[in-house]
């Protein structure tokens, strides 16, 4: 099996699925990228048994179809320190010595039989469907921070899928903030509803670009992202996700409007005079005037801002943490937010004013502390 | 130079009961737990003639001095004269701290400079005198430790101060059980060292303490030679809170265990909320009727709910309490305590929300015990302080010092 390829070419496509490999493995063979040559194309992948990633390369020149598992890290370390050049591989299938000639001088290591590299998950009884790649990078862009930690409930730890016939719902928890991402420009011929790690997320979120065009396929246990010459193949969470749209709240007399700008970098200033593990905000608001305040005992520290805004609803105060109301107002674009809340125990509702986009809408909730 | 005071109510507890009532002057008095495993917690100088002491089992003292006048103690009004005296000392001094319900350090540093520090503490202590009329003993010296043995020695109702330079000499006579590191353990280890007096300490090399007695010789070595650098603190935070209780009779009754639990959980969980505290980290702790003491603690994600965190006091008890054995006493510690209010969950029941608003809410209006969980009310003297007012927990007449 030999190759020429360019230096570049190659480093970008293991760049792509790089991302897969953990640090450390309890099967050696998942240190290594898979790479299969076929008359021009060289298919590489990467795994880590719950996610198998594929991308194509073409190869300038190519000889002896065959496969082989490459060492990965040594490979994309010698990668890194060339510039741009042909490189060519001879690789001897019987013994797997790989043999890289550079511009500079030869390079010798050893690779792994490629039968032992794990098959891809089958996906059987697909469903498939066709979406812009501008809806995946935006659900996750605003979904994934959202996401829980919590290994006792894994279902929170990823992002909630859930496609129907009149629109594509992404939905992530951790039990103290929410966010509900809804696209009505992508529909599905068929609901269904599954729940994706946060490893995948993060491997697409790297690689797809908004023009990109992708399928999805999925069954119960596993999906299949295509775009470009990707191909990301992973294992679902198993579980019922909660039943999230129960927990939100319908009536919400309490309507504040206020810049978003504004709020943020108050909040930001005020948060850093809180508790520094509580991280807690007292929100404040009477007639048009929203005040925001922080204190933390141990070190006598205290702040208070006043911003104005537009509210209707009776007097409240209420209390969050402000990490939580700052990475939402941070994963949000426009120029005005709304907070509906109904009473100082009961969730605040984040929503935009105004959208760049008819076809999105965008619902951040965020649970309350308990204030005196 | 520093000066600090440290002052001392003798035989606060009965001092107290005989303002209230005057029949008691001149009779031997014992404060304390009138149970089996009650101790004696407070006793008057009369008492003390007949080798009565406190943290001594009130069964042994009663044999000792069997016409002592016997009172169960009554921690509310204790608390109430000793925060008359804490008043008077907060008006007096800028800088004091206040280490239990009858003692205290004030800093008087540069107070020499225009007044005198000995002739503003005598002031000071007359005027604790004639307005509470409780006996008071003070020591004067450069540091916390000095002075605090040198209270011990002026007692009872008299002052004493340690000028500079006469630290070593004044401490050199004394016994080493009068530094207040040393408790039984490391006194009979110093006897058994033929160490009896300070003296012997001060002529010991610092280096022979620290083989003994690791860290702790190297501080027992600096005191014994009048060094002590610690500062007066006036207010310490909290770093936990715990309750536990030791049994009248040791138990098996698993009911009346978890009953008990029940009760410590949610009034110390209630405790944490009043204050605006979450906590981190439960432990709970079992000793068995051979004394044998074992603790389980867990790291939790913060909180300060009831629904979380008593089922988790309850899933470690029953991970602890594994041997087939009487147990003597069982408790639970918060520990990891930051400021700040419980964050509500999604998933939580708003009804619940409520429910624990509102009990919260009656507690606050009639009490610690007006409102509790049926299962936890076989429990009946849970404690009733405010862990998070920087005040030290007053004692209970029936708990070992």
């Amino acid at each position: 099996m030999n190759f020429i390829v360019s230096s570049s070419t190659l480093r970008k496509g293991l760049q792509q699925i790089g991302g897969v490999l953990n640090a450390s493995n309890s099967l050696p063979i998942l240190d290594n990228f898979l790479f299969e040559l076929s008359g021009q194309d060289l298919t590489i992948s990467a795994s880590d048994i719950e996610n198998t990633m594929r991308t194509k390369v073409v190869v300038d020149e190519g000889k002896e179809d065959g496969k082989v598992a490459v060492p990965a890290k040594l490979l994309m370390d010698i990668l890194k320190n060339f510039a741009d050049q042909p490189l060519s591989f001879s690789i001897d299938t019987g013994n797997f010595g790989i043999e890289i000639s550079s511009d500079y001088g030869k390079y010798k290591l050893v690779g792994q039989n490629a039968g032992d590299f794990p098959k891809g998950q089958e996906l059987e009884n697909a469903n498939e469907i066709t979406i812009s790649g501008d809806i995946i990078v935006n659900a996750i862009d605003k979904c994934l921070f959202a996401t829980g930690n919590d290994d006792l409930r894994p279902v929170m730890s990823g992002v909630f899928f859930e496609f129907s016939e009149d629109k594509l719902n992404f939905v992530a928890t951790d039990a103290h903030k929410l966010v509900k991402y809804t696209r009505t420009d992508g529909v599905a011929n068929k609901s269904a509803d599954f729940i994706l790690p946060k490893k995948p997320l993060n491997l697409l979120k790297q690689n797809i670009t908004s023009e990109d065009s992708i399928s999805i396929n999925y069954n119960d246990t596993t999906v299949r992202f295509s775009f470009n010459e990707i191909e990301l193949t992973s294992r679902l969470i198993d579980g019922k996700y909660p039943n999230y749209e129960a927990v939100i709240p319908v009536e919400n007399p309490n309507v504040l409007t206020v810049d978003r700008i504004s709020f943020l970098n108050s909040l930001k200033r005020v948060s850093i005079f809180s508790n520094k593990t509580t991280h807690q905000v007292r929100l404040k608001v009477a007639g048009s005037e929203l005040s925001i305040s922080a204190e933390d005992l141990d070190f006598s520290n205290e702040a208070k801002e006043r911003l104005t805004c537009n509210y209707v609803g009776d007097d409240i105060e209420i209390g969050f943490n402000s990490k939580f109301l700052l990475e939402m107002l941070n994963h949000l674009t426009c120029n005005e937010v709304i907070l509906e809340m109904s009473e100082p125990n009961k969730a605040g509702i984040l929503l935009p004013v105004d959208k760049e986009n008819d076809s999105e809408k965008i619902l951040m909730l965020v649970m309350p502390v308990m204030i005196r | 130079m520093r000066a600090v005071m440290h002052m001392d109510l003798d035989t606060f507890f009965v001092s107290c009961e005989r303002l209230m009532d005057r029949r008691l002057i001149g009779k031997p008095v014992m404060i304390g737990g009138t149970s089996d495993r009650g101790v004696v917690a407070a006793c008057s100088y009369e008492a003390r003639k007949y080798g009565v002491h406190s943290a001594m089992p009130m069964r042994m003292a009663k044999q000792l001095c069997p016409d002592a006048i016997i009172l169960r103690g009554n921690s509310g009004v204790y608390s109430k004269f000793s925060n008359m005296v804490t008043d008077i000392i907060k008006e007096e001094v800028p800088l004091y701290e206040k280490t239990s319900v009858d003692e205290f350090y004030a800093d008087l540093t540069g107070m020499d400079r225009f007044y005198g520090c000995h002739k503003f503490a005598s002031e000071l202590r007359q005027r604790i005198i004639k307005e509470t009329m409780l006996p008071i003993s003070f020591g004067l010296s450069q540091n916390k430790t000095v002075s605090k043995i040198a209270t011990g020695e002026a007692k009872p109702n008299n002052e004493i101060e340690v000028s500079k330079g006469t630290e070593k000499t004044f401490l050199a006579p004394l016994s080493v059980k009068k530094i207040p590191m040393v408790g039984d353990k490391t006194y009979r280890t110093l006897c058994d060292l033929g160490v009896k007096r300070i003296k012997t300490i001060q002529e010991m090399p610092i280096e022979v303490m620290e083989k003994v007695f690791g860290k702790n010789g190297i501080m027992i070595w600096k005191k014994a030679n009048g060094i002590d650098n610690s500062p007066v603190i006036p207010y310490q935070e909290r770093k936990s809170i715990s309750t536990e209780r030791t049994f009248d009779k040791d138990t098996i009754d698993t009911v009346k265990l978890e009953g008990i639990l029940t009760a410590i959980a949610e009034n110390l969980v209630y405790q944490l909320r009043r204050g605006n505290k979450l906590t981190a980290c439960i432990t709970v702790k079992i000793r068995y009727s051979d004394f044998q003491t074992y603790t389980l603690q867990k790291r939790i994600p913060y909180s300060a709910s009831d629904n979380t965190i008593i089922p988790l006091v309850m899933e470690l008890y029953r991970k602890l309490y594994q041997r087939r054995m009487l147990v003597r006493l069982i408790g639970v510690r918060f520990s990891h305590l930051v400021e700040g209010g419980h964050q509500i969950n999604l998933f939580d029941d708003s009804n619940t929300i409520k429910l624990y608003q509102a009990m919260d809410h009656i507690r606050e209006r009639y009490g610690d015990r007006s409102i509790m969980r049926a299962s936890g009310m076989g429990a009946k003297s849970i404690s009733r302080w405010n862990p998070f007012n920087g005040e030290p927990p007053p004692l209970l007449a029936n708990r070992r010092r």
